[in-house]
C-alpha cells in the first residue's frame, strides 16, 4: 500500500514540471494534429503485467514503467488511432514528446511537446521526426540505425528514439492483449 | 537540489499520503487489549484506507481531465472537441532526478588514458587526462546556469603537472522560443569538437590534432553571446568575447609550435580584456543525419600593452554525415595573425616567432560494425594535416624563418560502446614527420 501510494505522489510531482523553456504544443494539441479528424479522445490506462514487461526486455526494449495513459482517437465510434505522450532525459533536461499511431501499428507522427536543453533542438525539426513516420513495431527505430543521428544531439535523438520504439511495442502489446480495442 | 513548486493538487495528494502513514503508525502504535479489539481496529484502518484509496482514484481521474490551451488557430469547433477531448497525462518518467524537476542537475566526464610510443616506450604514459565535474542549475523555466571545473592529469600542486580549471560557467536565458542570450564564460562554437569534446563524443583516445593544435580546444571566452535556433535548422551565434594575449607569446619555448593558440589564449583567468573580439557561427542541420557550418572569430590581441597591435581570425568550416551505421566527418580550420612583423623584430634569435598562419584539416570516417542492447563497436579511420607555422611574415634575408612542414597523422582505431555513457577506446597513431611519436593509445571514458 505504501508503495502504491509513493508511486501515485511520485507520478503527481513529476506532471506538474511541464513549465518547460520552450512550450511547441500541448498533448492535446498534438493528439489533435494527429488524428484531426477525431471527434473524441479516450483516456484510457494499458497497465503492463510482469510477464509483458519480460516480453518488451525480450524485444529490447526496457519498459520503464507498467502504466501507461493512451489517448483513442475515436470518430463516431470508431477507432482511428492511438496517442501516447511521454517525457523523457535528453543530456540533463526533459525532452516531452507524442507519438501518433495507426490502426496498422505505423507510426502516423511524432511530436516534440517541450524541449530545453541548450543544444540539440534539432529533434524537432520536421525532417527528423519524419523518418519514425511509417515505421512500426518490426523496424529497428534506433539512432545509426534506421533513425539518422543529429551531429550534436546524439543524446536527445538516442532517447527520444528509445521513447518512441517502447512506446510502439507498449501499444502493439497492449493491443494483441485486447488492452485498446 | 531544489524542489520544484508543488501545487495545490499535489499538497492535497501528499496530505491524503501523510494521513494514511500517520493512520498506520497510530494503528501500529495505539494497539492495545483484546483480539477482538485489534481486528476492530485493523477493520477500521482497512476502512479508511480504502477511502484514501477511493479519494486518490478521484483525484487522479481529475488531473488528466484538466483543460490545456486549444492552439490559437484552432476553429471554434475544433476547439470545443479539443477541450471535450480528454487528455492524457504523460507516465511518470523512471528517472529519479526528475522528481526533482527542473532544479540543479550534476554533470561529468572523465579520460583516462595510456600512450605507449611504438619507437619511444621510455615516454609511455598513463595520465586522468580529464576529470570533470559540472552542474547545471535552473532558476526557472528560462533561466539556467552551467558550469564545469576540470581537473586536468589528475593532480594539481606546485610540484605536480596538473591544472584546476574552470571550463563554461555561464547563464543562458531564454528569451523567445527562438532566440537566447548567454553571458559568462562559454565555450566558442568552432569546428565539430570543442562544444562537444565529451570522450564518447569523438572518435579516438586523444582528440584530433587539427581541433587541438589550430582550434585550441576546449576553446573558451569570457563574454556575451546570442543564440537562434530557427525553424528551418539553422543555428546563429553571434557574440562580444575576451580574446588571445600575445604578450604571452613565449618565444623561447615551443609552446608556440605546438599550438599558436593555445599558447595564448587566457581562458579568463584576469584575462587582460582591453580588446574584445568578435564571433559568429552558422550551422545547418536541416537534413537528418548532416551538419554543415562555419565559423570566424576576430580580435586584437595585443591588449594595448605594446606599441604594435596585431589581430588574430580563426575561421573554420564543418561537416559532418551520419547516414545510417556510417559517420563521416571534416573541419578545416585556417588562423592569422597580422603584424607580425613587427612582434617578431623584437623577438629575432629566438626558436619560436610568431607565425603569420597556420591551418589543419581532417577528414574522418566511422562504422558501427556490431552493437548489441547497449555495446557498440565502431571501428574508424581518421587522416589529418596541420601546420601551426604555415607562414611567417617577412622579416628580411636570413632572419624570416622558414615555414614549417606540414604534419600529417593517420589514426585507425576503435571505439566501443559499453553504456551510452560509457566508452573504451584503443586506437594506432602515425605520425609522417616526427616517426618517434607514433604511438598505441589506450581510453576509458565516461560521460553523463
Amino acid at each position: 500500500m505504501r508503495v502504491v501510494l509513493a508511486a501515485s505522489v511520485f507520478a503527481a510531482a513529476t506532471a506538474s514540471s511541464s513549465a518547460f523553456a520552450v512550450d511547441y504544443l500541448s498533448a492535446e494539441q498534438a493528439a489533435k494534429l494527429m488524428f484531426p479528424d477525431a471527434d473524441t479522445f479516450e483516456a484510457r490506462q494499458v497497465t503492463l503485467d510482469a510477464a509483458q514487461l519480460q516480453q518488451l526486455d525480450a524485444q529490447g526494449v526496457r519498459g520503464r514503467s507498467a502504466r501507461w495513459p493512451v489517448s483513442v482517437a475515436k470518430r463516431g465510434g470508431a477507432t482511428l488511432g492511438f496517442v501516447v505522450s511521454d517525457e523523457v532525459i535528453g543530456k540533463v533536461e526533459l525532452i516531452s514528446y507524442a507519438v501518433g499511431i495507426a490502426l496498422d501499428g505505423s507510426i502516423k507522427q511524432v511530436e516534440i511537446l517541450s524541449y530545453r536543453e541548450s543544444h540539440g533542438f534539432e529533434v524537432r525539426l520536421p525532417a527528423w521526426r519524419k523518418q519514425f513516420v511509417g515505421k512500426g513495431a518490426a523496424s529497428a527505430l534506433r539512432v545509426g540505425d534506421d533513425i539518422a543521428n543529429i551531429s550534436g544531439a546524439t543524446l536527445s535523438c538516442t532517447h527520444v528514439t528509445d521513447g518512441v520504439r517502447r512506446i510502439v511495442a507498449v501499444v502493439a502489446l497492449a493491443r494483441r492483449a485486447g488492452a485498446l480495442t | 537540489m531544489s524542489m520544484n513548486p508543488i501545487r495545490p493538487r499535489h499538497v492535497a495528494t501528499k496530505a491524503l499520503v501523510a494521513a494514511a502513514l500517520a493512520l498506520a503508525a497510530f494503528g501500529a502504535f495505539a494497539q492495545s487489549g483484546t483480539e477482538a479489539d485489534l481486528a476492530r481496529r485493523l477493520d477500521q484502518l482497512a476502512a479508511e484506507l480504502a477511502d484514501v484509496k477511493a479519494q486518490l482514484a478521484r483525484l487522479q481521474q481529475r488531473q488528466p481531465q484538466a483543460p490545456a490551451p486549444a492552439s490559437a488557430d484552432a476553429s471554434p469547433t475544433a476547439a470545443a472537441a479539443a477541450s471535450a477531448a480528454p487528455v492524457v497525462a504523460p507516465p511518470a518518467p523512471a528517472y529519479s532526478g526528475s522528481l526533482f524537476g527542473p532544479g540543479t542537475v550534476l554533470t561529468s566526464y572523465g579520460e583516462l588514458n595510456y600512450n605507449r610510443p611504438t619507437r619511444a616506450g621510455q615516454n609511455a604514459q598513463a595520465d586522468v587526462r580529464r576529470f570533470v565535474l559540472g552542474y547545471q542549475h535552473r532558476f526557472d523555466e528560462k533561466t539556467k546556469v552551467v558550469t564545469e571545473l576540470e581537473v586536468e592529469h589528475a593532480v594539481s600542486s606546485a610540484d605536480d603537472p596538473g591544472e584546476v580549471e574552470v571550463e563554461q560557467a555561464y547563464v543562458e536565458r531564454q528569451l523567445t522560443p527562438i532566440w537566447s542570450l548567454r553571458a559568462g564564460l562559454f565555450l566558442m562554437p568552432v569546428g565539430l569538437l570543442n562544444e562537444n569534446h565529451e570522450p564518447t563524443a569523438f572518435y579516438g583516445v586523444e582528440r584530433n590534432f587539427v581541433e587541438t593544435a589550430i582550434i585550441p580546444s576546449t576553446w573558451r571566452e569570457g563574454g556575451v553571446q546570442v543564440v537562434g535556433n530557427f525553424d528551418n535548422g539553422l543555428t546563429l551565434e553571434a557574440g562580444v568575447t575576451t580574446g588571445f594575449d600575445l604578450n604571452k607569446w613565449d618565444a623561447s619555448s615551443t609552446e608556440g609550435k605546438e599550438s599558436p593558440l593555445g599558447s595564448i589564449h587566457q581562458e579568463m583567468a584576469l584575462a587582460k580584456a582591453h580588446d574584445l573580439a568578435v564571433f559568429g557561427a552558422a550551422n545547418w542541420r536541416g537534413i537528418p543525419g548532416l551538419l554543415v557550418g562555419g565559423s570566424i572569430f576576430s580580435g586584437e590581441a595585443t591588449q594595448a600593452q605594446a606599441l604594435d597591435k596585431a589581430r588574430i581570425t580563426l575561421w573554420d568550416i564543418h561537416a559532418r554525415w551520419s547516414p545510417g551505421r556510417w559517420d563521416f566527418s571534416s573541419v578545416y580550420t585556417r588562423g592569422t595573425i597580422s603584424n607580425t612583423a613587427a612582434l617578431n623584430a623584437a623577438l629575432v634569435g629566438n626558436p619560436t616567432l610568431i607565425p603569420k598562419s597556420f591551418d589543419g584539416v581532417y577528414v574522418q570516417g566511422a562504422y558501427k560494425l556490431w552493437s548489441q542492447g547497449d555495446y557498440a563497436l565502431s571501428p574508424f579511420v581518421r587522416w589529418e594535416q596541420f601546420n601551426t607555422a604555415k607562414s611567417y611574415a617577412d622579416l628580411g634575408p636570413g632572419l624570416t624563418p622558414p615555414a614549417a612542414r606540414a604534419e600529417r597523422v593517420v589514426t585507425v582505431g576503435a571505439n566501443l560502446q559499453v553504456s551510452q555513457g560509457i566508452v573504451l577506446k584503443a586506437d594506432y597513431q602515425r605520425f609522417r614527420e616526427n616517426a618517434d611519436l607514433n604511438r598505441f593509445d589506450l581510453g576509458l571514458g565516461w560521460s553523463f
